[in-house]
């Protein structure tokens, strides 16, 4: 004590002299001395009695009364989520719980429901995760019984009306749009589909295509499958008395069918361990988000003491040797964590993250992968442990500090169906881990080297570092609108007829034969935009055979000619000329292969599968599919062989989405042995979004 | 199953008393709270809640990145990363040799920065100074001892241990079991008392990874930076919290020490106390740790003035991630006479399903994803904005979004807001401060803030009687006032998807 006094006042000299400090600072400071610390008992805390009920309809209910403040707050947890979605609809548990809320019921439909609570400034909230659902009400004492009728209302009979469902897909169209915008969304995401499969439910996400499937009538059936009293377990606390609150949840609640309980069951997890390094590219962020691990472990496990201590040992709070060492030391990463994960339902995850600077991301792997394995080679010091146990034995006051988390706590517990006294046995196990225990386990769990390793980085600053952990499998995160393969897997059309049909179609085109000349056709083209329709002169010249393409466009403001020669593109305006971007070079480039008349010139080479004849607007058309790098579909009218209509999927940035382009042709008209369309309009999903009148056209 | 609505009718005969309920509270915290001021100019606040026998401790320092020096931005945060450094006693084995490397260290790194900030550094000098440098860094390292201060309090049970730094404040703060407050007294003293600048340039990477994670790599966090450096000319205000990166770069130790020496003086703090505490022990203990921190002038004040801006300012972020709309208007600092009426406006037109553009673009035109509004933006110490911002939905022009909410605020401008609009969120911002009430560590930082903001504690419960004499007058006159077009700062983020597409 004498000593570190003594110190504190030669650092202060020290720092005066060095540094310029003004004050005396330090040298009246009590000195620190945390062993001499004689701390008083622990006040006295009883925690509080749950009070417990269940109905005949099976709702089991909590209470707990809290004066503190004159409020109730209730908490529903619900025997449902998204794993119950089937698997081309998942989503389906989400968008119901969503729209419960937003559509309101028949009594108490959206904007009277949100005026009521709000008028009131109470809540309510319906949410649905993986593994349970979630309904919430906080109000003042004197509006909760008032409204408790509104939140029964509304959670059995909901209206779900159609207008709130679409709005429901509608946003979550925009989520998915914007879920590649952040690197450590896309992580979690990804990670999770390696670990436990894309299509599992525990890693699984809503898809374009899984939204495409959700029905009203869907949501109907999960809403009777999720909202009944067998899978309702209620939570009360705040400022009530049990005795009195008791009987007006009976007759509430009691009106709640029973319905049928649903399983938290999950196939096993199909794992096999492997080692692997996976790859997101992201060219707008400078730090590689890394994921890192295998699969983990259940909570029913006589080893789970030891790993929580091994969690602890390995990233608890800032004493971790993560943070110690690949934060504080090294300066690697803000954020750096890892843990083994034993979960209830089913295998958790074993994983360690870190987010560094594109240069530092193989140092950053290594040096994290290094605290995996130190913990398998050396047993933490006694003294390391005792520090850990004391961090978790010391901080036990405040899993009971608030009468809420005393409430949840039990309820989750009884939800996964873990043993009363699961928490007290673990502090009992806990006290009796040793060293060796977690060296035991740290070998018997954790493979550093079998580890599947996932960076989300931007290439263009990683360089090869990722090269030393193996062959970089690139992770695809294209949002898609078609589940992956389908395309390849729709039913494959008659091959040989298709061939037919483009020949015919050729024909019918070409009256006069092939060509190699210069086709050139001048025309209005009337494009929808905000300002409303403008009109805008286009005179294009093409060359089928050696791929040239020049548009020559008068647009309000201004002449601009993009021109496409020899696989590049350059654009001039106003006496400038530049280089095309990359993304209109492909655009022009699509439209000069989608043209009917290069299809007819190369209708020899392509290959084309018939469809079969469908109807679209009263008659009649040949459905063909026509295979090369710019796919499309194509109506012919068998009447004269020409097309009727083309239409194509594509990338629209804009949306951050693909939409289907259609185009009708009509008036044809023949001029140099070859037949155009004089008018083509073109439809984006169902809006129109431009109408071609040609003018003329002729060979050059 | 049917429940008929009996309850619809009962609404309105009701709809007065909720004011009431919500707002019994600052009679109730009287006989709770004690306060008092040591000599040298420390304020502590002491909430007895005898929930658990638990309590929080909150610091927090009245100054933040607004304070910051010239080229030095960043620096605020700095210092709250090196407070867990631990002190001249506290993470060393011997703080008198560390010192020497330590000092050592920083005239090596001023050094380097010397070179590295010439026009045409020397690349091969460069390297040889970094060398020294890095030596120097290395035997300061051989004195620390990982992480002590922490390792100290989370084994004896803290709990939510962390700090934050912000534009007008600095705070710190963790939980203990209520037995252990003398701990929290030694340490938190000692640290402040006697400050170490230990491993600080290896700290500063830490910080360069904060910066690239919530700034650089994140869209939001892009435009917000830009936004503010956008809107304002004057202000310090225009800064990120976390530095721009060569002020990061080139702030020494030293320059930490400077900073600490002008604005660290005793009267910056107020410290919150809340939790199964006895009051008369907190102010012994307060007084025999607390009082040989030495008297210092106070913190000189900011006395920057954002000059009236002469028109609308505009920028666009062409990027590949998707859309975001922001806007701003420049308003008035927490204490101005409209800063409650400001708050109120931005309620009605966000907080909430019945706010009026979360109906009209969430619901209705459903052009929105999510919509936001707030007053106070960057900052509130000083003149913040009023700021909204708007995710777009898929396909959703940025022209339609920004007319939309024009539109809305015409309809403000010539017609104003009703009534029950007013009422109602008024009743929600009073819900929203009996709600935060029910937590050690809500309490703790809604006393502190008011103490700094308001001068009392009890302004976190005067503010909200003040709320009453707002009048949908004054909602009308502050849209009026304030949100007008050469006021405006607007700034986007609109998707590209392949970089070499971004116009001219």
């Amino acid at each position: 004590m004498m000593l570190a006094a003594l110190f504190t006042a030669a650092c202060a000299t020290q720092e005066r002299t060095t540094q310029g400090q003004t004050a005396q600072q330090g040298s009246q400071s009590i000195p620190v001395d945390v062993e001499g610390l004689v701390y008083p008992e622990l006040n006295q805390y009883q925690i509080p009695d749950i009070e417990t009920f269940e109905l005949d309809n099976g709702i089991k209910f909590y209470l707990i009364e809290d004066d503190e403040v004159p409020l109730i707050n209730m908490n529903v947890i619900v025997r449902a989520g998204s794993f119950m979605d089937p698997a081309d609809k998942v989503g389906l548990a989400s968008i119901t719980a969503n729209v419960i809320r937003n559509g309101g019921s028949e009594a108490y439909p959206e904007n009277d429901l949100n005026q009521l609570l709000e008028d009131r400034a109470a809540r309510i909230e319906f949410g649905m995760g993986r593994t349970s659902g979630s309904v919430s009400m906080n109000a003042l004492k004197e509006d909760f019984i008032d409204l408790l009728p509104v939140l029964v209302d509304v959670m059995t009979d909901p209206l779900l009306p159609q207008e709130k469902i679409d709005l429901a897909i509608r946003q979550q169209r925009s989520n998915i749009s914007r879920r590649n915008d952040n690197p450590q969304g896309i992580g979690s995401r990804e990670f999770g589909k390696l670990i436990y499969g894309e299509d599992s439910p525990q890693a699984r996400v809503t898809e374009l295509y899984t939204l495409d499937n959700i029905t009203r009538d869907a949501m109907v059936e999960f809403h009777s499958q999720a909202y009944t009293g067998e899978n309702l377990m209620i939570g009360l606390v705040g400022d009530f008395s049990v005795d009195e609150i008791r009987p007006v949840l009976e007759e509430i609640f009691s009106q709640v069918p029973a319905g049928e309980r649903n399983e938290l069951a999950f196939e096993e997890v199909d794992y096999e361990f492997e080692s692997s390094i996976n790859f997101v590219d992201k060219s707008d962020i400078n730090q590689s988000v890394v994921f890192m691990g295998h699969i983990g472990g259940l909570r029913d496990n006589p080893d789970y003491a030891a790993l929580q201590a091994m969690n602890e040992v390995l990233s608890g709070g800032f004493s971790g040797r993560l943070f110690q060492n690949v934060r504080s030391d090294q300066g690697l990463a803000y954020s750096v964590f890892g843990n083994y994960g034993s979960s209830a339902l089913y295998r958790g995850q074993f994983f360690a993250g870190v987010f560094t600077r594109s240069e530092a991301t193989a140092d950053a792997i290594n040096a994290v992968r290094h605290e995996m394995i130190r913990l398998q080679e050396e047993p933490v010091s006694a003294e390391e442990l005792e520090d850990t146990r004391n961090s978790i034995l010391n901080s036990l006051v405040f899993r009971t500090d608030s009468r809420s988390r005393v409430l949840s706590q039990r309820m989750n517990n009884e939800y996964l169906g873990l043993p009363a006294d699961a928490f007290e046995r673990y502090i009992d196990e806990l006290m009796e881990v040793t060293p060796e225990d977690i060296q035991r386990v740290a070998n018997e769990y954790m493979r550093p080297n079998e580890m599947k390793i996932l960076v989300v980085g931007n290439s263009s600053e990683l360089g090869d570092q990722l090269e030393q952990f193996g062959t970089v499998q690139e992770v695809d995160i294209e949002i898609r609108d078609t589940p992956p393969g389908e395309e390849e897997e729709s039913v494959a059309g008659d091959a040989e007829a298709g061939k037919e049909w483009l020949n015919r179609m050729a024909e019918a085109l070409l009256p006069g034969g092939s060509f190699d000349r210069d086709f050139v056709f001048e025309a209005d083209n009337f494009v929808q935009s905000p300002m409303g329709e403008i009109t805008i002169g286009v005179k294009q010249t093409a060359n089928f055979q050696t791929e040239l393409l020049i548009s020559e466009v008068s647009a309000p403001m201004g002449e601009v000619v993009m021109e496409v020669r020899d696989g590049s593109g350059v654009m001039k305006m106003g006496g400038n000329e530049m280089p095309m971007p990359s993304a209109q070079l492909e655009q022009t480039k699509a439209e000069l292969y989608r043209n009917y008349l290069f299809l007819a010139l190369n209708s020899g080479e392509l290959d084309a599968e018939f469809m079969g004849m469908v109807e679209k607007e009263g008659a009649e058309f040949a459905h063909i599919k026509v295979d090369h790098d710019f796919p499309m579909e194509l109506y012919i009218d068998p009447e004269t062989s020409l097309p009727a209509m083309a239409t194509y999927r594509q990338m629209d940035p804009q949306q951050g989405m693909r939409i289907t382009v259609t185009t009708h042709y009509n008036e044809w008209t023949e001029n140099d042995g070859i037949y155009y369309s004089y008018e083509a309009i073109s439809y984006a999903d169902d809006e129109q979004v431009a109408r071609v009148v040609v003018k003329s056209h002729s060979l050059n | 199953m049917k429940i008929t609505g009996k309850l619809l009718k009962g609404v309105l005969c009701i709809a007065l008393f909720p004011a009431l309920a919500w707002s019994q509270s600052l009679e109730q915290f009287e006989e709770r709270v004690t306060e008092f001021t040591l000599d040298n100019g420390l304020h502590f606040i002491v909430v007895e809640r005898n929930v658990a026998p638990v309590a929080h401790f909150f610091t927090l320092v009245d100054v933040g990145s607004a304070n910051e020096p010239v080229g030095r931005t960043g620096i605020a945060h700095i210092y709250e990363h090196m407070v867990f450094k631990g002190s001249k006693t506290v993470g060393t084995t011997n703080y008198e040799e560390e010192v020497k490397y330590i000092n050592q260290m920083d005239d090596a790194y001023k050094a380097w920065l010397r070179e590295y900030n010439k026009f045409e550094p020397d690349e091969e000098k460069l390297e040889e100074l970094w060398a020294a440098f890095e030596e120097l860094q290395e035997k300061a390292g051989e004195f620390v001892v990982n992480n002590e201060f922490t390792q100290i309090i989370e084994r004896e049970g803290a709990t939510g241990v962390n700090a934050f730094a912000s534009t007008d404040a600095t705070g710190y703060f963790y939980s203990l079991p209520q037995n252990k407050a003398e701990l929290w007294f030694m340490l938190e003293a000692d640290r402040f008392i006697n400050p170490v600048m230990r491993e600080f340039y290896v700290e500063k990477e830490v910080i360069f990874e904060e910066r690239r994670q919530r700034t650089d790599s994140n869209p939001f966090g892009r435009l917000l930076e830009e936004f503010a450096a956008t809107a304002y000319s004057a202000h310090p205000y225009k800064n990120p919290v976390v530095g721009w990166p060569s002020d990061i770069r080139n702030t020494t130790i030293q320059d930490t020490w400077d900073y600490h020496e002008q604005f660290y003086a005793p009267s910056s703090f107020t410290i919150a106390i809340v939790g199964d505490v006895d009051p008369a022990e907190m102010r012994r203990l307060a007084e025999k740790y607390f009082n040989p921190m030495e008297y210092r002038d106070p913190a000189p004040e900011l006395l920057v003035e954002e000059p009236t801006q002469r028109g609308e300012r505009r920028f666009v972020i062409e990027e590949r991630s998707q859309p975001i709309y922001m806007e701003g208007y420049h308003t008035v600092n927490n204490q101005h006479p409209d800063y409650q009426a400001l708050n109120l406006l931005a309620n009605i037109l966000t907080n909430g399903r019945t706010s009026r553009l979360y109906r009209r673009m969430v619901v209705e035109d459903q052009s929105a994803l999510q919509v936001g509004a707030q007053n106070g933006y960057p900052g509130s110490k000083y003149q913040g904005m009023f700021i909204k911002f708007v995710i777009p939905n898929q396909g959703i022009e940025m022209e339609d979004v920004e007319n939309t909410l024009r539109e809305e605020m015409q309809k403000i401008l010539d017609e104003g807001v009703t009534e029950e609009e007013l009422e109602r969120v008024r009743t929600n911002a009073r819900a929203g401060l009996v709600r935060s009430l029910t937590s050690n560590s809500g309490i703790a930082q809604i006393m502190a803030f008011a103490h700094v903001n308001g001068g009392s504690w009890k302004t976190a419960f005067t503010d909200l009687e003040r709320l009453n004499d707002v009048t949908v007058d004054d909602i009308q006159r502050v849209a009026e006032k304030y949100m007008i077009k050469s006021n405006r700062t607007v700034g986007m983020i609109k998707n590209v998807q392949d970089s070499s597409v971004v116009s001219n």
